[in-house]
């Protein structure tokens, strides 16, 4: 092993809670709602990797395609269906965010519906479990790991192309920044919020099929990262899905690090607190900072030494 | 007299669901007008009633079971030892049940004390983590508000489950039955304290929309940019709005405890103490206290109703009847929410006593006809404005 397996853990988590809150972030762009319901994408993810390997027998990494396309489905028809219908009675932020937590309640529910059947007919565990053992060997390392990685390191730099070069990415971004103004110059918004859902819903679920090949998983495991989905997308400013990303890799390694650091100084029992450091996260930039780093770049891109030292660490920037 | 009581209150089967509904009625329409009280009529969306129903619970597990232990100690009764951790849960039962309850008995007044001494903490403590909860995002967005208080209920759950003084961790712990002394069944006094309680906060509450404050909540949930412009400090009302209602929610946790005579964090998840009231509030109709009644009764009646004929249900589903309630409240809030988005009793023009509304409509204001030529044609005109008296 080329690294300890706390580092590995680290990173793995970083990186699927990155890609969680690259999209968390998209829909608040988009459609201006906290979606609540985002973290219960990844189950549906989680679900289809079980399925795919547990069922059928085959590895799980064959399941990704297919968890991308299913996430993306389901968060297409909860668009079509819950939001877009309220959006157009003119339903607030308030009402579209309480439709949400009912779609997560709902949607955790149909998970676990599943879990259930599965279990009657197959007579297999499908709560609390691990696909480690389906998992391949890459470098002395589990696959896991690399992919993870390389996934999310593609998911960046393709969603940073899309979003500045193709045609569709910058309608969306146009759409989220004026949706009015943008209809009358000719995007079709619905249908952008349609191409967003679908990304952001597959991007969930193309996370959440990653999860259960490092992390016990059941049901309920993606409604519960969505507190640190939150915080990773707040840390970034909650309108800036390049701060998502520097966010989620934050609060991804520091839940797990330091709740490793802290177990190792001060006694087992942290660990039992560990959904609690995003929360703390969370607390803490709302009393520090509410705008995030997106507030902390602007102010060193005004101020002269902020500049330099952006030009120190290597920071390419417009003059 | 108290024997005739609790003879008519010799209950079973079909009267024990009625007295469940009953209960759970007056639990949940006590957390459904608070949240009225700060959603309907303020505008404060408070996402955390679950946080401020767990300090109900764990006033009445960590404070009071200690401060009755220490009153019946020194009454001179030998309690098991309770200070350490693994005491505190594994001889939690006999202390209790046993020991207390047998002391408790005999003293109907420490009874009532007690009881009331809970109530008052968890009023107090509720108002106080209403506060706390509200330093981070009471001045931001509501959203942000929303997002922090659905996290602290999560943070609440997890203190509760490994804080063991606090309400016995996982395996949870008895909390001494202040109905000792009562022949009768414990649960029908519960049941009618309850509903007499949130007979009372509907009153306060009822009192507080009518009066000058309730009308300036009204005007923080229309527009608190203008509230703020003349005058009015909006942050500091809303905060006193999320404190007084988060101190009437934890009423309920308190009588949940009593109610089952037993605290487990389980008992307060996030689904079960801030989505239901949600519901509750949005399918009666946010705005108004008829309408939280109405919602209250048939979210509690079908819920109960629903788990009791679970037999039924099994035969008919492949699946555990728990889902399917999930799936059922879940699909229910987003059919209210599109087709009756006011609620079914939706919220009706403000009623301030003393005026007049129907002469204020009658009564005409003198218009300059020669501004207004084609008014004149059409006769007299319905104005709003109320005339100034010549003098």
């Amino acid at each position: 092993m080329l690294l300890p397996a706390i580092w590995m853990a680290a990173i793995v988590y970083a990186a699927e809670i990155t890609i969680l809150s690259i999209g968390f972030t998209l829909t608040y762009l988009t459609a201006k709602i906290p979606n609540f319901a985002h973290g219960t994408y990844a189950g549906f993810g989680i679900y289809t990797a079980f399925t795919i390997s547990r069922i059928f027998g085959l590895s799980p990494y064959i399941g990704f395609p297919l968890a991308f396309f299913i996430g993306g489905l389901v968060s297409v028809i909860v668009y079509v269906i819950v939001i877009q219908v309220l959006t157009r009675m003119g339903g607030g932020a308030i009402v579209l965010t309480i439709a949400t937590l009912a779609i997560q309640i709902f949607l955790t529910a149909a998970l676990l519906v599943y879990a259930f059947w599965i279990r009657t007919i197959y007579k297999t565990y499908t709560v609390g479990f691990l696909l480690k053992d389906m998992d391949f060997e890459f470098l002395d390392m589990p696959g896991i790991f690399t992919v993870a990685v390389s996934i999310c390191v593609i998911t960046i730099v393709l969603l940073h192309y899309m979003l500045t070069r193709t045609k569709t990415g910058i309608a969306m971004r146009a759409t989220a920044e004026d949706p009015e103004l943008s209809s009358v110059l000719g995007i079709d918004t619905n249908r952008i919020q349609i191409y967003s859902w679908f990304l952001t819903g597959g991007l969930a679920a193309l996370a959440g099929a990653m999860i259960p090949l490092w992390f016990a998983s059941s049901p309920y495991t993606g409604s519960n990262m969505i507190p640190s989905i939150m915080a990773a997308s707040l840390l970034g400013g909650f309108e800036n899905v390049y701060g998502a990303i520097i966010g989620g890799v934050a609060i991804g390694f520091s839940e797990i690090l330091l709740t490793f650091f802290l177990q190792q100084n001060i006694g087992v029992w942290v660990g039992e607190y560990r959904p609690i450091v995003p929360m703390i996260f969370l607390v803490a930039i709302l009393l520090i900072e509410p705008a995030g780093l997106q507030v902390v770049y602007e102010r060193m891109m005004a101020s002269g030494t902020g500049r330099r030292f952006l030009r120190v660490i290597g920071w390419k920037m417009e003059e | 007299m108290i024997d005739l009581i609790s003879s008519l209150a010799a209950i079973s089967g079909q009267s024990r669901l009625i007295v469940d509904i009953a209960m759970y009625f007056g639990l949940f329409v006590i957390v459904a007008m608070a949240l009225n009280f700060q959603y309907g009529n303020a505008g404060v969306p408070n996402m955390g009633c679950a946080v401020q129903v767990i300090v109900g619970g764990f006033t009445v597990s960590g404070i009071t079971t200690r401060l009755t232990f220490w009153i019946v100690e020194m009454a001179g009764v030998q309690l098991l030892p309770y200070r350490s951790d693994y005491d505190w849960v594994y001889n939690n039962f006999r202390n209790v049940s046993v020991l207390t309850n047998g002391y408790l008995n005999e003293h109907p007044m420490l009874c009532i004390s007690l009881l009331l001494f809970s109530l008052a903490v968890s009023i107090i403590l509720g108002a106080v983590i209403g506060w706390v909860i509200a330093v981070p995002a009471i001045r931001l967005r509501a959203t942000y508000l929303m997002i922090t208080l659905i996290t602290m209920a999560d943070a609440s759950q997890i203190i509760g489950k490994n804080v063991v003084q606090l309400s016995g961790g996982t395996l949870g712990m008895f909390v001494p039955n202040v109905f000792a002394f009562y022949p009768g069944d414990r649960t029908v006094i519960m049941a009618v304290i309850t509903l007499f309680i949130g007979l009372i906060s509907f009153f306060i509450f009822r009192t507080m929309l009518n009066s000058p404050y309730g009308r300036l909540m009204r005007a923080i949930r229309e527009n608190e940019i203008t509230v703020g412009s003349v005058g009015k400090n909006v942050v500091g009302i809303r905060r006193n709005i999320l404190m007084f209602a988060s101190g009437i929610t934890a009423i309920s946790g308190c009588l949940l405890a009593f109610y089952f005579s037993y605290v487990v964090e389980a008992n307060y998840q996030r689904a079960f103490w801030t989505y239901w009231p949600w519901l509750m509030l949005i399918l009666g109709g946010p705005g108004n206290n008829a309408g939280t009644f109405l919602g209250t009764a048939l979210v509690v009646a079908m819920r109960r109703v629903i788990i009791v004929s679970k037999w039924f249900f099994d035969a008919v589903l492949f699946f555990p009847i728990a889902y399917f309630e999930q799936i059922l409240l879940g699909a229910l809030l987003i059919v209210v929410m599109i087709f009756r988005p006011n609620g079914l009793i939706p919220e009706k023009l403000l009623y301030i006593p003393g005026i007049n509304y129907r002469q204020l409509v009658r009564e005409e204001s003198k218009v300059d006809w020669r501004a207004a030529p084609k008014a004149r044609e059409k006769g007299k005109r319905i104005t709003f404005i109320r005339r100034k008296e010549d003098k």
